[in-house]
C-alpha cells in the first residue's frame, strides 16, 4: 500500500512539474482574397471578409474561458491581406481586428512574412519556460500547405504559406508534449498533420476534405464524406 | 491510506494528464453558427465594380493598351491555359528573345492600374494563344500554385497592350521540372494526393 500510494504521489507530482510553466495559446488565423480576384469563379471564395476573424474570435473566447490562469493567449494575424481588402471595401478592417484582441483581452501579434511568424513562435516567447500548449489555425489551405495570402496578391495563388517543407524552421522545443494542435483549413488532415506529427512528435488534427468557413462561425466539414483525423 | 484518499489522487492525477484535451473536447461542441453581415455596397468607378459592370467582349481588342505602356523596354507575354488545372498566366520572354525562350509564370495583377487582359473578356480563357507587350518585372518572391504545389516567378504587370493571336507555342505547358500527364492535386477544392515536389523550395 505504501508503495503504491508513493507511486501515486510521484505520478501528481511529475503532472504537477510539467503544468508548473506558464503555457501559450496561440491561434493562428490568415487572410482572405480580394473579391475582385474572385469575382465569377464558380468556387468564390471569401464573400464575407471576416470568416476566419470571426472563427478565430470565437475560438480565442472559448480558449479565454477554459485556459489555466495565467496561460498567454496570443493571436497571430497575417497582415497584408487585411490591408488590401479594407482597401477594396472603404473599411479599415485591421482596426477591427485590433479592437476586437482588445476586447477579448487577448495579445495580437500582426506577421507579413513566414519568417516573422517562425521567429515569433521560436522566439517570441522563453521557449524553455513558455511552451505552447494548444495551437490553432483558421484559414486557406491545402492538403500541404497554410496559405495566408490566397487569391489575393495574385488570382488563385499565394504569395505567404508555411508549407511543409518549412516546419523544419519551427522547433519542436517550442510545443508541450501534451500540446493540442488542429487545422481547421480545407485538407490538412490529408498530409500536413503527418508531417506536423513528424517534426514535432506532437498530433494535429486537420480534415480530410473541405471545411466550411462561410456560414460566419466556427468551420464545419463541408459535407458527410469529410472527417477530422490526426 | 484510506480507500477513499486513494480514489481522490487517482482522479487529480487523471485529469492533469488530461489536461487540456478534456477542456479542448467541450471547447469544439460549440459551433455557434452566426449570420455573416452583407457587404457594403462597391465604390461606384472602383476595379471590382468595373470588372462586375463593364460589358464583356468575346476576344481582346487588338492595339489596347492599358496601364503604363510608356517605357522602352518591355516583354511579350504569350497566353496559355493549363490543361492541368495550374494558374500560370502563360509564357513570358524578352522582346529579344526566341519564342519558344519564354519563362512559365505567374501574373500579379495591379487593380487600378493593369489588370490581367482576361478580365475585358466573357471567360477567362478566352484569349488562350494570344500575345501582348507587357511593361513591369519581375518580383523578389515566387508565387505557389496550391492547384499543383508549384513555385511560380512572378511578374508584376504595369501595362500591357494587345498584340494578336498566333500559332501555340512547342514548350511544354508549366515550370520546368513538372511531371507531365499528371493529375490535379494538392488542392484546397481537391482530394487527390500531391503527384510530384516540383517547385518547392
Amino acid at each position: 500500500m505504501r508503495l503504491l500510494s508513493l507511486l501515486l504521489s510521484l505520478i501528481l507530482f511529475g503532472s504537477l512539474a510539467a503544468r508548473a510553466d506558464t503555457g501559450e495559446h496561440v491561434v493562428l488565423t490568415g487572410g482572405p482574397a480580394l473579391r475582385f480576384m474572385e469575382h465569377g469563379k464558380d468556387a468564390s471564395h471569401d464573400f464575407y471578409w471576416f470568416n476566419f476573424v470571426d472563427a478565430s474570435t470565437i475560438w480565442l473566447k472559448q480558449i479565454k474561458s477554459t485556459a489555466p490562469a495565467g496561460d498567454l493567449v496570443t493571436w497571430l494575424v497575417y497582415r497584408p491581406s487585411y490591408i488590401s481588402r479594407s482597401n477594396e471595401m472603404g473599411m479599415d478592417l485591421v482596426s477591427q481586428i485590433a479592437g476586437k484582441a482588445k476586447e477579448l483581452g487577448v495579445t495580437l501579434y500582426w506577421f507579413d512574412t513566414k519568417e516573422q511568424l517562425i521567429n515569433y513562435l521560436n522566439k517570441g516567447q522563453d521557449r524553455d519556460k513558455i511552451k505552447i500548449t494548444s495551437f490553432d489555425y483558421f484559414g486557406h489551405s491545402n492538403k500541404a500547405c497554410f496559405l495566408f495570402d490566397y487569391s489575393n496578391t495574385i488570382d488563385t495563388m499565394s504569395i505567404a504559406f508555411l508549407h511543409v517543407v518549412d516546419l523544419k524552421h519551427i522547433k519542436a522545443h517550442d510545443f508541450a508534449r501534451d500540446a493540442v494542435c488542429k487545422s481547421w483549413g480545407c485538407h490538412s488532415g490529408e498530409l500536413y498533420s503527418k508531417w506536423w506529427k513528424d517534426e514535432f512528435d506532437v498530433a494535429m488534427i486537420g480534415a480530410i476534405g473541405k471545411t466550411d468557413f462561410s456560414h460566419g462561425g466556427l468551420p464545419a466539414l463541408s459535407d458527410a464524406n469529410c472527417r477530422w483525423s490526426q | 491510506m484510506p480507500a477513499r484518499l486513494l480514489s481522490l489522487l487517482f482522479l487529480g492525477t487523471a485529469a492533469l494528464l488530461l489536461g487540456a484535451g478534456g477542456a479542448r473536447a467541450q471547447m469544439a461542441a460549440d459551433t455557434s453558427i452566426t449570420a455573416p453581415p452583407v457587404a457594403p455596397p462597391l465604390k461606384t468607378n472602383s476595379p471590382l465594380y468595373h470588372l462586375t459592370y463593364d460589358p464583356k467582349l468575346d476576344i481582346p481588342q487588338v492595339g489596347y493598351r492599358e496601364g503604363d505602356t510608356s517605357g522602352a523596354v518591355f516583354f511579350i507575354a504569350h497566353r496559355a491555359i493549363d490543361t492541368d488545372g495550374g494558374q500560370g498566366f502563360g509564357w513570358l520572354r524578352k522582346s529579344s528573345d526566341d519564342r519558344d525562350d519564354g519563362t512559365w509564370f505567374a501574373l500579379q495583377e495591379h487593380p487600378g492600374l493593369a489588370v490581367a487582359p482576361f478580365r475585358k473578356l466573357k471567360t477567362r480563357d478566352g484569349d488562350a494563344d494570344w500575345e501582348y507587350k507587357f511593361w513591369g518585372h519581375y518580383a523578389t518572391y515566387k508565387a505557389y500554385d496550391p492547384h499543383l504545389d508549384e513555385l511560380l516567378p512572378v511578374f508584376v504587370l504595369q501595362g500591357y497592350e494587345v498584340i494578336g493571336q498566333t500559332a501555340p507555342l512547342r514548350q511544354p505547358i508549366g515550370p520546368p521540372g513538372r511531371p507531365h500527364s499528371r493529375p490535379s492535386g494538392a488542392s484546397s477544392r481537391s482530394s487527390n494526393p500531391i503527384q510530384g515536389g516540383g517547385g518547392i523550395d
